[in-house]
């Protein structure tokens, strides 16, 4: 017995030893030739459930590129590696991670964070040591007002996203006679205010309301009884998720239903909805994605194919923030491409410069770092989720205005 | 004068929930003195245990919180026996770095096991409203506030009436004393714990009901409740709903009047001033 112990005991160290040399020996050999994209990301954390989308995105691009085959680079393919780090939703610790990516693990390219306020600072750590970052998660248009040269964005600018939300307003029948303006503490949703504001103004409709609110505000209570005693017609919400579903279900159980209500995040994300259930009929979002088919794309084939190809992947529906997220995957592939060389300066002027079809629309950067792309209009109507009012207009008619809680 | 009106009672109506959110915390910070923060994560889990009766056994969140309550003492009991006791006789500083470190692990437990999406209780009731004129009572709110007022009653006669109550505030009180009449300290300690963390879970259940539930509410309810058990003294329950409440009504006028982000300043702000003026509490017996 003792004699068939040791030997198995021998089996398995030896057989340790040398899975551990396998690995030793092919990450040697991978390192020699792979490009390596860092990013930090929130995959704990209050965050954790939108920075999912940016791991699968980045994952799910990596894969489909590498599996046709890697990236061009002059005469020879070179495959992609991730190397992703967990920020626990902490803008400090993301800063120090990619810091780490990019003096320590010599990463060539840095992809980016969820988020405005995390872009905004793990930015400075991009440009410090001159490696491009394209990010998605990012849309506030502070991040791009700092003239900053290796800072890349693929989401739409923040200060816009009500743009074509505005103007269905108009043409509302009847027009909402008041509006109410609320946002939450934060680069994101303070330069979506900053940017609604005048647009509201040039609308022609009246703000009677603008309010300020803490970031993980739980209590709108005030704020929604204002909103009655105001008799407010349309309320545009600038916020987190999880203060959206305290807003909704709050105004439910307040009575409180103005004709209209829009939200700048939730709306197009499956489990939001889900967790409102019913109550989520009748919000307004904004989505500068769809999984169209005709959005064609070079390694998906087209949008709709990335989204079929994400939701079996990883058991749920792709919104636009991991659509922003694989298009910067690909953005970098295109660039490094286009450059013919992994040099992170000339990727640098390659990124300036590209331009291509993807799932994700025109991918084409402004000379301060941010893409441009149009704000479709959606509602939740009944269990779907319906466009509504794009760049040429009315998609679908809006259900307007929004009955009384206790009518539907 | 209506929307003042209607300020009033939500702000009322808010105070209950907070309430019961400290209620757990106060009882186990007076008697065992441990200042204990996991306390958010103990509602968050009561949360989630309520969610699964609600979603997967169609318990209704009202008439399942005593099951909430009971498997969460359970948990804080055993917590308390295999754990915490550990350092029951320690500085404060060890209780509030193992307390700490019990959030971190329960935290990632929690997405662990139930991932970062956001739930809700939403039974059908959850969103209605009683209007008396142009004033609007959201009922959850309200039966969350009648369940606040009848846990907290319950409390102070089980502390006051009950040879159980009476043991654990002679604990709290004297120790050796109350070993000399013959009280069981270390059985004590972990029902004390137990209920706190029971509390917690019922609290968890409440919210989850009026709000919404994701791994990681838990810390800035901790930081709530703090305040709350602060501002109303920890000698008996009574403080902790005039602290609720007190808390709730400032919340609510300031983001009326000065500006919704200004809700925290003056919530923390009236900590800072209680500290000053009435140290162990607006109820509490002054030194």
């Amino acid at each position: 017995m003792p004699n068939t112990m040791i030997l198995k005991r021998n089996i398995r160290s030896l057989s340790l030893f040398a899975a551990a040399a396998a690995l030793l020996m092919s990450a040697g050999s991978a390192m020699a030739k792979d490009i390596v994209f860092g990013a930090s990301v929130q995959l704990t954390g209050p965050v954790a459930n939108t920075g999912r989308y940016y791991r699968d995105a980045y994952e799910l691009a990596i894969d489909k590129i590498n599996a046709a085959g890697g990236i061009k680079v002059g005469n020879e393919k070179q495959k992609i590696v991730l190397k992703l780090y967990d920020n626990q939703s902490d803008v400090n610790l993301s800063v120090r991670q990619y810091t780490q990516l990019v003096s320590q693990d010599k990463v060539n390219f840095l992809l980016g964070p969820f988020a405005s306020n995390f872009a905004l600072a793990d930015s400075a750590v991009s440009e410090k040591y001159r490696i491009p970052m394209v990010q998605g998660g990012g849309a506030s248009d502070q991040i791009f007002s700092r003239k900053f040269k290796y800072i890349f964005g693929t989401l739409a600018p923040a200060s816009n996203y009500f743009g074509s939300t505005i103007d269905m307003m108009k043409g509302l029948n009847p027009a909402p006679k008041s509006v109410a303006l609320l946002y939450a503490d934060d680069a994101f949703d303070v330069s979506v205010a900053e940017g609604t504001r005048p647009k509201l103004k040039e609308a022609g409709l009246n703000v009677a309301m603008d309010e300020r609110y803490s970031t993980n505000a739980t209590d709108f209570n005030s704020l929604l009884s204002q909103i009655r005693s105001k008799n407010i017609e349309a309320v545009l919400v600038a916020g987190h998720e999880t203060e959206i579903l305290n807003f909704v279900r709050q105004a439910k159980s307040l009575a409180v239903a103005p004709k209209m209500y829009s939200f700048t995040v939730g709306v197009p994300s499956e489990d939001f909805r889900k967790a409102l259930g019913k109550d989520a009929d009748y919000a307004f979002g904004m989505t500068a994605w769809l999984p169209s088919a005709d959005q064609k794309d070079r390694w998906f084939g087209d949008a709709a194919q990335f989204a079929a190809a994400y939701k079996a992947k990883f058991n749920y529906e792709p919104d636009y923030h991991a659509a922003s997220g694989a298009a910067d995957v690909e953005a970098l592939a295109q660039a490094i491409e286009d450059a013919g060389t992994t040099d992170p300066a000339k990727v640098r002027d390659a990124l300036a410069k590209v331009k291509f079809e993807s799932l994700y629309g025109t991918i084409a950067f402004a000379a301060n770092g941010q893409i441009d792309l149009p704000q479709t209009v959606i509602q939740v109507q009944g269990d779907q989720l319906e466009a509504i009012y794009g760049i040429h207009g009315a998609i679908k008619p809006p259900k307007y205005p929004m009955p009384a809680w206790n009518a539907r | 004068m209506d929307l003042l009106a209607q300020i009033l009672i939500n702000g009322i109506l808010l105070g209950g929930l907070y309430a019961v959110m400290a209620l757990g915390l106060a009882l186990v910070w007076g008697v065992l003195n441990i200042v204990n923060l996991a306390h958010g994560a103990f509602i968050m889990l009561g949360a989630y245990v309520s969610w699964h009766l609600y979603t997967y056994a169609h318990i209704d969140p009202f008439l399942g919180l005593p099951i909430t309550a009971v498997v969460m003492f359970i948990l804080g009991y055993a917590l308390q026996r295999g754990l915490l006791n550990l350092v029951v006789r320690a500085p404060m500083f060890n209780t509030l770095l193992i307390t700490f470190g019990l959030e971190v692990v329960l935290t990632y437990l929690a997405q662990l096991a139930f991932s970062a999406d956001f739930r809700t209780i939403n039974p059908s009731y959850a969103g209605n409203s009683i209007q008396f004129g142009a004033i609007v009572l959201p009922l959850a709110r309200l039966m969350a506030f009648g369940v606040a007022i009848v846990l907290t009653v319950a409390m102070w006669l089980f502390l006051l009436h009950t040879r159980l109550g009476r043991a654990i505030r002679a604990t709290a009180q004297n120790l050796v004393a109350a070993r000399l009449y013959g009280v069981e300290p270390r059985h004590l300690y972990a029902v004390t714990f137990g209920i706190g963390i029971g509390l917690a879970g019922a609290a968890g259940g409440l919210y989850g009901t009026v709000s919404q539930i994701n791994p990681y509410i838990g810390a800035t309810l901790t930081a709530k409740s703090f305040a709350i058990a602060i501002i109303g003294g920890l000698d008996n329950p009574l403080g902790v709903i005039v602290g609720g409440l007190f808390l709730g009504i400032v919340e609510s006028l300031t983001a009326l009047y000065i500006g919704p982000t200004f809700a925290d300043v003056a919530s923390f702000g009236v900590l800072v001033l209680v500290l000053i003026v009435r140290p162990s509490g607006l109820l509490g017996k002054t030194a």
